[in-house]
C-alpha cells in the first residue's frame, strides 16, 4: 500500500464591509495524521473571529496533547455558550481527521454536513446524531480510498446568493452537484477550495453577505523528494551515500558542484551545465541524467528559502533560476529527505564571500525549519 | 571549447564576466568557440576557473580571457 499523504486547502471571504472573517481555520499535523478544525462565530467582523478563533484554538490544543476526539468533543461542547434569545451556539465546531491509512473521523456540531467526493460522486459523509452535553453532534467515521476529498463549508457557501441569484441560496445539493460536475480525482485540493469559493462569491455578486469559507482535503499519494547537498567528509562513503540518493523513490535533486560531480563520476553519467536561463544571483543549473534538478549548492539554497515565500516568482514559469526550480519542487513534495555532506571547502572561508556560505550547515538548519514550518516532513542525514 | 566553472567560489568570483566576454563577441567569433559551462574545477581558490581545450587556466580574468581567445583564434 502506498504512503499516502492528506493535501489541505482552505479558501475564505469575508462579510462584505468587515475586515476579518469571522470563521476560523486550523491546520495541524501530527506523525501520520492531519487535523482540520474549524468554527463559524456568530455574526461576523472581530467578536465574530474572537469566538471562532477560541473555538478552534482550544480544539486544536486539545486534539494536539492527544485528548481524544470524543472527549474534545465534550469539553467544548460544555463550554460553548449559547445565545439565550436564538437558542443557537455562539460558534459551530467542525473537525475532520484524517489518518494517512485512510481512516477519517468527523465531528458536525451545528456547522453544515461535509462533502464526500468520490469518482466524480459526491455524497453527505456519512454521520449520526449523539448528545453531548446536552448538545446535538453529528459524528461519522469512514475508510477514504486515495483520491476521495472530504469538503467542509461553513453557513456562508451553503446560503450564497440568497434572496438574490438564487431565491433560497446555493444550497447543500447545489454545492454538490457543483463539486460531482467539475472536480475529478485528478484535481488537487487548491482548485477544488478555490473553485468552489469562486462560485460562491459569483451567486453573492462580489458581495459576500456573510463570511465564506471551503475546506477541501484530498488523500492523494504521498510525493517525496531526496537532496544531496555537499560531499561526504570520508570520501570513501561517496558511493555508499549516492547508492542511497538514487534508491529513494521520487524526486531527486542535488545541490553543489562538486556533488554533482561525485555523482557524475559514480554513475557515470555526463554533468552538462544548462546555460539558457542566466540569473544575476543564482548559478546556473546542470542536469544529469535520471535526476529531476542539479544547482549550484549554498547560494542557491539560501535563495531558495527566501523563494519559498515568494508566490509571485513561483507561479511565473518565466523564472526558471535554480533556486526557483528547487522551491517549486519543494513545495510540491510532502516528504523531504536530505543527504548532506559535512566536507569543508576551504575556499570558501574567504573574508570577502557572504558570510553565510561559510556555514552551510546553518543554511541547511535554516531550509529545514522553514520546510517544517509548512507542513512538511523532513529528515536529515549528515555525513 | 570554453568551459566556465559555475561553482560556488567561481561564480562569486565573477565567472559570469567571463560569459559575457564570449557573448560579447561578433557572431562569425562566437560561432568558432564551442562554449560551456562546468560544475566545478576544484580550483576554488584560485578562481574564476576556466579550462580551454582541457586545458585548466584559474583567476582568469575578463581581459585575460579575451586575450586567450584571441592568441587561439589568430592560431586556426
Amino acid at each position: 500500500m502506498p504512503r499516502l499523504h492528506a493535501e489541505v486547502a482552505v479558501a475564505q471571504l469575508s462579510k462584505t464591509g468587515e475586515e476579518l472573517c469571522g470563521d476560523k481555520v486550523e491546520v495541524s499535523r501530527a506523525g501520520d495524521t492531519t487535523t482540520v478544525v474549524i468554527s463559524d462565530g456568530l455574526g461576523s467582523g472581530v467578536k465574530a473571529n474572537i469566538l471562532a478563533t477560541l473555538t478552534t484554538k482550544i480544539a486544536s490544543s486539545l486534539l494536539k496533547h492527544g485528548i481524544p476526539l470524543e472527549e474534545v468533543v465534550n469539553t467544548i461542547a460544555q463550554t460553548l455558550p449559547v445565545c439565550r434569545e436564538r437558542k443557537i451556539a455562539y460558534s459551530t465546531l467542525h473537525i475532520i481527521k484524517l489518518r494517512a491509512d485512510g481512516e477519517a473521523s468527523v465531528v458536525e456540531y451545528d456547522s453544515p454536513a461535509s462533502f464526500l467526493l468520490r469518482n466524480g460522486h459526491v455524497v453527505p459523509f456519512p454521520t449520526h446524531e449523539k448528545v453531548v452535553a446536552g448538545k446535538t453532534v453529528r459524528e461519522g467515521y469512514l475508510e477514504l480510498q486515495e483520491n476521495d476529498f472530504i469538503v467542509a463549508v461553513s453557513d456562508g457557501v451553503i446560503h450564497a446568493g440568497i434572496g438574490g441569484l438564487l431565491k433560497l441560496g446555493w444550497n447543500w445539493q447545489g454545492i454538490s452537484s457543483q463539486l460531482a460536475s467539475n472536480y475529478s480525482s485528478d484535481c488537487n485540493a487548491t482548485e477544488v477550495a478555490e473553485g468552489i469559493l469562486n462560485c460562491c462569491n459569483g451567486y453573492y455578486l462580489g458581495r459576500p453577505g456573510d463570511d465564506s469559507t471551503v475546506v477541501a482535503m484530498k488523500l492523494r499519494r504521498s510525493r517525496k523528494l531526496v537532496l544531496f547537498t555537499g560531499p561526504p567528509s570520508d570520501k570513501s562513503l561517496d558511493e555508499r551515500v549516492v547508492k542511497r540518493f538514487l534508491q529513494v523513490s521520487g524526486k531527486k535533486v542535488v545541490s553543489g558542484g562538486t556533488t554533482a560531480n561525485i555523482v557524475g563520476r559514480i554513475t557515470g553519467k555526463a554533468v552538462k551545465v544548462d546555460l539558457s536561463y542566466h540569473d544575476p544571483e543564482v548559478p546556473p543549473t546542470a542536469r544529469i541524467e535520471g535526476l529531476d534538478l542539479v544547482t549550484e549548492g549554498v547560494l542557491t539554497l539560501t535563495a531558495a528559502i527566501d523563494r519559498l515565500n515568494n508566490c509571485r516568482r513561483l507561479n511565473d514559469a518565466s523564472f526558471q533560476d535554480g533556486a526557483t526550480l528547487l522551491a517549486r519542487l519543494l513545495l510540491e513534495a510532502d516528504q523531504i529527505d536530505i543527504l548532506a555532506g559535512t566536507a569543508v571547502n576551504p575556499a570558501h572561508q574567504n573574508p570577502n564571500f557572504p558570510s553565510q556560505i561559510n556555514i552551510k550547515n546553518q543554511v541547511l538548519n535554516k531550509l529545514c525549519a522553514k520546510l517544517e514550518l509548512i507542513g512538511k516532513q523532513v529528515a536529515v542525514e549528515w555525513f | 571549447m570554453i568551459e566556465i566553472c559555475v561553482g560556488t567560489s567561481c561564480h562569486l568570483l565573477g565567472s559570469q564576466d567571463l560569459f559575457h566576454v564570449v557573448e560579447a563577441l561578433p557572431i562569425h567569433r562566437q560561432a568558432k568557440i564551442d562554449l560551456r559551462g562546468v560544475a566545478c574545477l576544484q580550483c576554488c581558490r584560485k578562481g574564476p576557473s576556466v579550462r580551454i581545450d582541457g586545458l585548466v587556466l584559474t583567476e582568469m580574468t575578463p581581459d585575460r580571457l579575451l586575450g586567450v581567445i584571441n592568441d587561439n583564434l589568430v592560431l586556426r
